[in-house]
């Protein structure tokens, strides 16, 4: 026999080991380089980026918990007309890359655009879309999937027995929300907004195009340069991720955790007249998040089409569509699996066996995802390129979703660790009594339990990876396209009758594969 | 990586030289007649594969690239991304880069790689296949195609008449919000390193704090740029001149012309898309072999009337509608010469306040 907790332990601190990968990578540069720390918080040219993306992650990571959360509760908790139908719209902003995203936002909303067009014979002037305000706007509509996701399958799980009571008290749906739901669901909220947190202040793309100054540009305008401080800006945004994430897990300690049910549970508020005021907020909602967007992109298209072209920014062409969305995928389904179970040992440790090094392992998963992406992607070049070991991996597919894996692992873990907490604990304390061995145990009783959890992390991670642009660019094979390069590539061609069309793809394959693996998979689940 | 079929104990000029002119006498006699690639039956670097990383999109380099492999019997494995991300990986793969060629759209990524000793020394045949002016003045890198650095404007809100006939009169009050950059942006900072080759960091730096006590709206990119010229929502820009084209393909009824500086003057200055031996290749004279038909009338054609970019090489045209070559400034300087190379650069626009 060997034993169970020290196995774990060891699969915990292997696999954040690989998670340090690139932490090791900026901090040999740093060194080797001779980085000014100093210099760093002395000038007012980084100090001040730094400080708008600190201040722009903690708003948008609070504005998407509102929004990620107030979705869940409604499609899932309440009898809104067409439940099913927002659900299923819900995760999907999430796949637009952020630099198509704002492109096609900044597009409807300008003088001329799609949404100009509309409101302009009310009198009404749109604003320019812009600054901090457009910033937050639009990286929450792209970013509250990170929150729905973890929440709605929280939600799903959780016992209504709390809520039936207090509604039997006399309290309203809006008070039962907030006195009882939202205390049960906090872990997840939480865990959701961290990973918003983190999106954000290492998002290039959107950033960039609405005009907001952040650390990332300044990281990327220094990339070329000055290596010393692009490293040295590199190791202070993954330092602000370790402690985000330390802060986190803190907080986490001293909240309650409430047990799942095993059963799905049954409750659903009647929000009687204000049914059809939440169908049309949501649908309202939609209008912004999705049908904006693609209204917009379908305008490029239709232009494009109109034109009949074979070159220049109207020219479509779908050679190499079928292998991008082929390649997109696979991809994506594989990494989406090998992350969700790589990083199940660091979850479970966290969830279950609360300690200093829980705190290490789970800090280790999350630098990746704080990190720009080409930064990342450097990192992996680096161990693989220069080793004779791994050199035979280098550029090649299991390298690209180790890539994937280490980007995107802090998605699975904190959404999985959420998962694995609310296992009630006298479930496996019966199934202890009963003589279940540890890893028996795990399958039979628990894994069931956390399924749901567990598809929310594969899906975020499947999302993420859809869309996934400067890890895959600099990381994959010769040749092999996925649909998000193919759109960066038609962007940068100014081609943007194509790039609205894989757009389109990209979001059409998204909405499928969410539906099939991940939607309809934890509805039957339950 | 490149795998040729010869063992590795050669790289001697003799050779090089050799192997560079069959190519040049085969792309010239492939020019008079016709391009049928069925017509040559083994080329001359049949069995050899030559990787590049390229910063040009596929659109732009791979119809080249097929002509060169067709032309040749060569195989060439290309890698795209941008031309930062690839200089950055060359960078980090170091030594055991894969890569034989790169393929910039910029000076500032070549010369980055150049800077951090990356590139070969190209051989004398190569450099005298095009003017000095579109090559490095360290010999390691050479233009390929050109664009041009221009004031875009919205003809329905600006008279062309009160257009400044060199970019240095932007920061005049007149243009007070007026003009929009892309401080960030790779060819803007060409731009300001090419104005701190010609003119001086001093002035460089008078110019751009003169830009940004005048206010310049920010964007991300070129593209943008236009774009916001283009419906009106600030009257002018500085950008690359090709941007406006693609946006007139789309619709010639766009109220936007491209205004170019007097002769000489660094605002219409030429940024050269770029190539370079990587110095770690295992196969010099076949990459650049590549590179030296990326300079044929075949491939500039390709490039310059497709893409509505400048070919470099003097006998082929420049593309209809653009101001002669010879008219504009070009910069080809050795970071190594400019205090702080890019960095100075960078630092100069970061303390401007440019970057707004």
């Amino acid at each position: 026999m060997f034993a169970p907790n020290r196995l774990l332990r060891l699969a915990a601190i292997v696999v954040a080991a690989v998670f340090t990968a690139p932490l090791v990578f900026i901090v040999y540069r740093n060194v080797l380089l001779g980085a000014d720390f100093g210099e760093i918080f002395t000038t007012s040219r980084t100090w001040h980026p730094f400080l708008r993306s600190i201040g722009l992650g903690v708003s948008v990571a609070a504005a998407s918990a509102v929004v990620g959360t107030t979705l869940a509760w409604l499609t899932i908790r309440t009898d809104v007309p067409g439940a099913a139908f927002w659900r299923v719209l819900s995760p999907l902003p999430l796949v637009f890359p952020s630099f198509v995203g704002a492109t096609a936002l900044i597009s409807a909303f300008a003088k001329g655009g799609i949404l100009d067009r509309l409101v302009e014979p009310f009198g009404f002037e749109l604003p320019e879309l812009a600054g901090f305000w457009a910033a937050l706007a639009v990286l929450t509509l792209f970013t509250y999937p990170y929150v729905f996701l973890p929440v709605a399958a929280r939600l799903r799980r959780m016992p209504a027995s709390l809520e039936e009571s207090a509604r039997l008290l006399g309290r309203s749906p809006g008070q039962v929300f907030r006195t009882i739901v939202v205390p049960q669901i906090w872990t997840s909220i939480l865990a959701g907004s961290l990973l918003v947190f983190l999106y954000t202040i290492s998002d290039f793309g959107a950033v960039q195009l609405l005009r907001y100054d952040t650390m990332t540009r300044v990281i990327w305008s220094n990339g070329l340069s000055n290596q010393p401080l692009f490293m040295a800006l590199s190791l202070l945004l993954a330092i602000t991720a370790i402690t985000a994430v330390t802060l986190e897990s803190r907080s986490l300690r001293s909240a309650t955790v409430f047990p799942d049910s095993a059963k799905r549970s049954g409750l659903l508020i009647k929000l009687q007249r204000s049914r059809w005021l939440a169908a049309g907020g949501l649908g309202l909602f939609f209008l912004l998040a999705l049908v904006g967007p693609v209204v917009s992109l379908a305008d490029w298209v239709l232009q494009g089409i109109r034109s009949g072209r074979t070159r220049g920014a109207l020219a479509i062409s779908t050679d190499g569509l079928w292998g991008a969305i082929g390649s997109t995928v696979m991809v994506s389904l594989a990494a989406a699996a090998l992350t969700v179970i790589v990083v199940l040992p660091i979850s479970y440790l966290s969830a279950r066996h609360r300690g200093k090094l829980s705190s290490i392992t789970s800090a280790a998963v999350v630098v990746g995802f704080a990190l720009p992406g080409i930064v990342l992607g450097l990192a992996m070049v680096w161990w693989f390129s220069r080793n004779d070991l791994l050199n035979p991996f280098y550029q090649t597919l299991p390298l690209l979703l180790l890539g994937y894996m280490v980007r995107f692992g802090a998605q699975a873990s904190l959404t999985s660790e959420a998962a694995v907490a609310a296992v009630p604990g006298r479930v496996e304390d019966a199934a202890r009594m009963l003589g279940a061995g540890r890893i028996r145990r795990f399958f039979t009783v628990e894994l069931p339990i956390i399924v749901p959890g567990l598809l929310a992390s594969a899906g975020l991670v499947l999302l993420s990876t859809m869309k996934e642009l400067p890890v895959t660019l600099t990381l994959r094979p010769n040749n092999f396209d996925t649909l998000a390069t193919r759109i960066w590539a038609s962007m940068d061609n100014v081609s943007f009758a194509k790039a609205g069309l894989e757009s389109l793809v990209l979001l059409a394959v998204s909405a499928v594969l969410t539906w099939f693996l991940v939607l309809r998979r934890s509805d039957a689940t339950s | 990586m490149a795998t040729h079929s010869e063992p590795s104990n050669r790289s001697s000029l003799g050779i090089r030289a050799s192997v560079l002119a069959l190519v040049l006498a085969m792309v010239l006699t492939a020019c008079g007649s016709s391009t049928d690639a069925d017509l040559i039956e083994s080329g001359p670097l049949e069995g050899t594969t030559i990787t590049v990383y390229s910063g040009r999109g596929e659109d732009l380099i791979q119809p080249v690239l097929d002509l060169f492999e067709a032309q040749t019997g060569a195989t060439v494995d290309v890698r795209y991304g941008g031309s930062a991300e690839m200089a950055l990986t060359i960078d980090t793969e170091g030594d055991n880069s894969p890569a034989d060629v790169y393929i910039g759209q910029s000076p500032g990524a070549v010369g980055f790689l150049d800077q951090n000793g990356h590139l070969a020394a190209l051989s004398s045949d190569t450099k005298g296949l095009i003017s000095g002016d579109y090559q490095a003045s360290t010999g390691n890198w050479i233009g390929v195609t050109g664009r041009v650095r221009v004031l875009v404007y919205n003809t329905e809100l600006v008279d062309p008449a009160e257009l400044p006939a060199t970019v240095l009169d932007l920061t005049k009050p007149e243009f007070a919000g007026l003009v929009g950059v892309a401080p960030s942006n790779g060819s803007f900072q060409d731009f300001v390193t090419g104005m701190r080759g010609m003119l001086g960091d001093d002035a460089t730096a008078d110019w751009l704090a003169g830009m940004a006590a005048n206010n310049a709206p920010n964007y991300a990119k070129n593209g943008p740029i236009v774009d916001a010229v283009t419906r009106g929502e600030v009257p002018m820009g500085l950008v690359n001149h090709y941007y406006l084209l693609e946006f007139l393909e789309e619709n010639p009824d766009l109220p936007a012309a491209n205004h170019v500086f007097e002769p000489g003057d660094i605002g219409s200055m030429l940024i050269t898309s770029a190539a370079g031996v990587v110095t770690y290749s295992d196969d010099t004279e076949a990459a650049e072999a590549l590179i030296a038909f990326l300079l044929s009338p075949e491939a500039q054609e390709l490039s310059a009337n497709g893409e509505k970019e400048y070919p470099l090489l003097a006998s082929v045209a420049a593309p209809d509608g653009l101001a002669p070559l010879t008219d504009l400034a070009s910069i080809t300087v050795d970071l190594n010469d400019l205090a702080g190379g890019l960095e100075g650069t960078q630092e100069l626009i970061d303390n401007s306040g440019i970057q707004k």
